[in-house]
């Protein structure tokens, strides 16, 4: 019987095999030629030229470009991160204890807009946001008068926030739909108000949600080359739009370089923040 | 829900659902305009099923998602199963940290890497093409994996193990085993994935971008490479039907046990014979969308009649919409009458030369036609990228005007025809606009119009309204001359309200802008679709942009005479003459220009502005059309660029 066992075990565990091959070849092969091209010029002999030039090349007025680029590409990411926190939270909340026909239907229409295509998406935000907009059209009916949007740091985080907003509510809401809601039940029972139960019972519980919500939202935003363009009225230049700027302009080593230091960053921030999760999560 | 719950998400869904709404709205506008409403029409509607090109796009982006969630939910379930029955913890942390890779990595960077790769990988082997549909099928189901192996993992972690054993016991094989007990416990997670895989898959642009090769384009590149000229409310109307595809589609599913890891840890599940019919009635489902996936990889990988490759601009050919003609289709149809057997054109756009240069000099891609403007037809004629015409096979070429041949790019006449010209205009508003104050380039450093100015997205176009308006050289090799027009742009840049491309057509159209400047064919399209609130007029400064694109056959060309016969077609009156009034630029073929039908569709006001006098348009052209500048150059300009971009 044991035997039998052990034979679908080791029958699973090959199962293993072509997916390990795959991501060799397609994950961490890429990631190495990615630091090739970082680290050696056009005609591929080794430099650290690339390095150098992202962290010292500097404009006539003395800022440092591409720190500058990469700093403000990081606030608006936080920023966008933040509100998406702020904002879905209390949805993924809302939903996890609501009824399960409810929770249905609103997760169905949670996913809906991401089926639609973000280009598209994003386009149809520049009718909003326009001064001649649709909704400076509703504040002059209503006397707010017009606003300026389009073209603000504002309605990039706007075309951030929508766009990611669903990597945020779902991760966060399929812990809590699995909490027991008995602890919040014992922790009332033991005299905690309501913020005393979100602060010591359900957000404890619901950060590893919290967490992946997090890296969802913020990976992708720190990074879009789109919004930026098309919501910032092409004043906003962010790391992405860097990239991609390095790309068309055939400068394939330079974008490399940018996006390998993007990426060390990103992952040394994100070991971080889950060891930080992990001490919180045990302690 | 408590009422302030209900209000709150109430306020979420119209948040999430406004920019929903508004395509849906605009999908119905009678005008081509996606800011300004002028009458309800199932207009768009009727557009998008003539458009080929888009349809074949959807096809395209159907294809890919089926084939790329079928098969990363395939390997993502035996590979979360293997993980899940892994015993080594170093092992496990490895796969765990691998497969979190492409999660945690930005989409340009997991794009940017595997085009890297492939590319490197496929010169290595000398391969015409290294980016095709085998490569973005790769791409796809790479960045689909890890989805599916965290939704599929959890199930497993949470199934009894006694149960497959208890299966056995009764005398199950293991395989049965798994077949029969495991697979129906972790099919909501599978589905999930799928689900997941399939969404993630078709919403792609980023990875997709990159990786994108030869002929085969998905409908997020087809609608970024529209940024030259407009974007249409046909593709509104795609979102649309898309939008209620998917609800009906959800309403009928029920959806339901598909969702995303919802139930609770309920250890006491009643109804297991159902729950098992459900499961097998899932993977009946699942069979037959695989079934159905793989025909249609067949299908398209299956060989073909012979292919011809065009890569043009987006939106650059008239292609059936509106009641034109279709170039494309006249071009089989045309060759079969002619040639007695059946030709497939395979057309996919780029955005700009620049990201064209780039896809084909890594060698990445292999096209018979490309339509690049004269500066880069220079650059790529002088790396050896572009091979001689045989103008025996295009005799049509006669029909190019004088004016119009042998451009300093190709004095010779010997690797280009000519497709269309134009310049650079200033397109102002003259109910915002006072007209004592239009005149030269001054108007776009006018201070009263603080905020309502335009300028381009692009460095090469917006360097040269600086250069034009102090009068310098836009092929100048100084930098210092550079720099004196980056200034010139940092002192316009507090009175610009945008940097624009295809965006223009909206913020002029709306009123939302005041002045631009952009290319003059195109001023024809923003007054179709105007406001009755806006009153837009164009004129041309003394010095500015000429520019000619033309047709030429790269060197990795793999069908030469198809792609002579093809430009030789576009030259023929029906195509050209539809094109030209497509495309709403000057033409420099004879048969259009001199043919009084094409005169009376354009307009008198057309016809005086594109061609003013074509007699006098190569002395222009020559005086201030670009020139391929130095790498060097290149790279001190896109410097310059980035400098006035972070301010």
């Amino acid at each position: 019987m044991k035997q039998k066992n052990n034979g679908l075990a080791s029958v699973q565990r090959a199962a293993l095999g072509p997916y390990g091959v795959w991501a060799l070849l397609f994950i961490v092969v890429p990631l190495i030629f990615v630091a090739y091209y970082a680290f050696t010029d056009n005609s591929f002999r080794f430099t650290t030229e690339n390095m150098t030039r992202f962290f010292t090349a500097r404009s006539a007025n003395g800022t440092y470009t591409y720190l500058l680029i990469f700093w403000r590409s990081l606030k608006l990411a936080v920023i966008s991160t933040i509100i998406c926190l702020l904002m879905g939270y209390p949805v993924a909340y809302i939903l996890s204890r609501a009824s399960a026909r409810t929770q249905k239907i609103l997760i169905t229409l949670i996913m809906i807009p991401m089926w639609m295509n973000f280009l598209i998406r994003t386009y149809a935000w520049m009718t909003i946001l326009q001064d001649t907009g649709i909704l400076n059209s509703l504040l002059r009916t209503l006397g707010l008068g017009p606003l300026h949007m389009i073209g603000t740091e504002g309605a990039v985080v706007v075309g951030m926030v929508y766009d990611y907003f669903p990597y945020m509510i779902l991760p966060i809401y399929s812990v809590m739909a699995k909490m027991d809601l008995k602890l919040e039940e014992a922790a009332r029972d033991l005299g905690c108000n309501s913020w005393g139960v979100l602060r010591r019972v359900i957000f404890p519980l619901s950060l590893p949600g919290v967490i992946s919500g997090i890296t969802m939202v913020l990976i992708p935003s720190i990074s879009t080359f789109y919004i930026s363009q098309k919501l910032g009225n092409g004043k906003f230049y962010l790391i992405g739009d860097a990239i991609e700027g390095q790309y068309v302009a055939n400068n394939l080593h330079f974008a490399a370089a940018i996006a390998f230091i993007l990426m060390v960053i990103l992952l040394a921030g994100m070991a971080l923040m889950q060891r930080y999760a992990n001490r919180k999560a045990y302690v | 829900m408590k009422p302030m719950a209900k209000f709150y998400t109430a306020l979420i869904m119209l948040f999430l659902f406004a920019p929903i709404a508004i395509l849906l709205v605009f999908s119905f506008n009678e005008a081509k305009s996606l800011s300004v409403f002028s009458g309800g029409s199932l207009y768009w509607y009727r557009e998008l099923f003539r458009d080929a090109e888009t349809l074949g796009a959807v096809r395209n982006t159907l294809i890919l998602a089926f084939s790329a969630s079928i098969l990363s939910t395939i390997m993502g379930t035996a590979a979360a199963v293997g993980i899940h029955r892994l015993r080594s913890k170093a092992m496990r942390a490895a796969m765990d940290t691998v497969t979190n890779i492409p999660m945690i990595n930005p989409d340009i960077i997991t794009g940017i890497s595997l085009m890297l790769m492939f590319v490197f990988v496929g010169r290595l082997f000398g391969a015409a093409t290294s980016l095709n549909f085998w490569t973005m099928l790769i791409a796809h189901i790479t960045f689909c994996l890890p989805y599916v192996i965290l939704q599929v993992l959890p199930k497993l972690q949470q199934m009894d193990r006694s149960l497959p054993e208890a299966a056995m016991d009764l005398g199950c094989t293991p395989v049965r085993a798994f077949l029969k007990v495991e697979i129906p416990e972790i099919m909501p997670g599978i589905i999930t994935g799928l689900i997941m895989a399939f969404t993630l898959s078709l919403d792609d642009f980023v990875i997709s971008y990159f990786t994108a090769g030869n002929g085969f384009q998905t409908l997020p590149i087809r609608i970024y490479n529209m940024t030259k000229k407009t974007v249409t409310p046909k593709m509104y109307a795609l979102s649309t039907i898309i939008f209620f595809t998917i609800l009906a589609l959800l309403i009928m599913t029920n959806l339901i046990d598909t969702g995303p890891g919802v139930e609770r840890p309920a250890k006491d599940k009643p109804e297991r014979p159902a729950a098992r019919k459900k499961a097998r009635r899932i993977a009946l489902g699942i069979g037959t969308v695989l079934a159905v996936g793989m025909i249609a990889v067949m299908v398209i990988a299956a060989p073909k009649k012979p292919v011809l490759n065009v890569y043009n601009w987006g939106e650059y050919i008239s292609d059936g919409s509106e009641d034109s003609f279709d170039t494309i289709k006249g071009f089989e149809e045309w060759y079969l009458e002619n040639y007695g057997h059946e030709v497939e054109v395979n057309y996919t756009t780029f955005a700009s030369n620049e990201d064209m240069y780039a896809k084909l000099s890594s060698g990445a891609v292999s096209y018979d036609v490309i339509v690049p403007s004269d500066y880069m037809i220079q650059r790529m004629k002088d790396e050896g990228m572009l091979l001689e015409l045989n103008f025996d096979n295009i005799p049509n070429y006669q029909y190019i005007g004088e004016s119009f041949r042998g451009m300093y790019y190709d004095p010779d006449e010997l690797y280009t025809v000519p497709y269309t010209y134009n310049f650079v205009g200033i397109i102002w508003d003259a109910e915002q606009v006072d007209e004592e104050d239009i005149g030269d380039w001054d108007l776009m450093w006018n201070e009263k119009y603080a905020g309502d100015i335009l300028q381009f997205n692009n460095s090469r176009d917006a360097f040269a309204t600086a250069q034009y308006k102090l009068g310098l050289d836009v092929n100048s090799d100084n930098p210092q001359e550079w720099q004196a027009a980056l200034g010139e742009l940092k002192r316009q840049q507090p009175l610009v309200k945008s940097y624009v491309m295809d965006e223009v057509y909206n913020m002029m159209e709306s009123g939302e802008a005041a002045i631009c400047a952009y290319y003059a064919g195109d001023y024809f399209t923003m007054l179709d679709a105007a406001a009755d609130s806006v009153d837009l007029q164009f004129y041309t400064p003394e010095r500015t942009n000429y520019f000619v694109d033309a047709m030429c056959i790269p060197s990795c060309c793999q069908n030469k005479e198809l792609a002579e016969i093809f430009i030789n077609y576009m030259l023929e009156k029906e195509p050209a003459v539809a094109n030209a009034e497509y495309i709403c630029y000057g033409c420099p073929n004879s048969l259009v220009y001199e043919d009084e039908d094409y005169a009376e569709e354009m307009g008198e006001e057309a016809m005086e502005i594109l061609y003013p006098d074509i007699e006098r348009f190569g002395e222009l052209y020559e005086a201030y059309a670009y020139r391929n500048l130095s790498t060097e150059m290149l790279d001190t300009i896109n410097t310059l660029w980035e400098e006035l971009k972070i301010n």
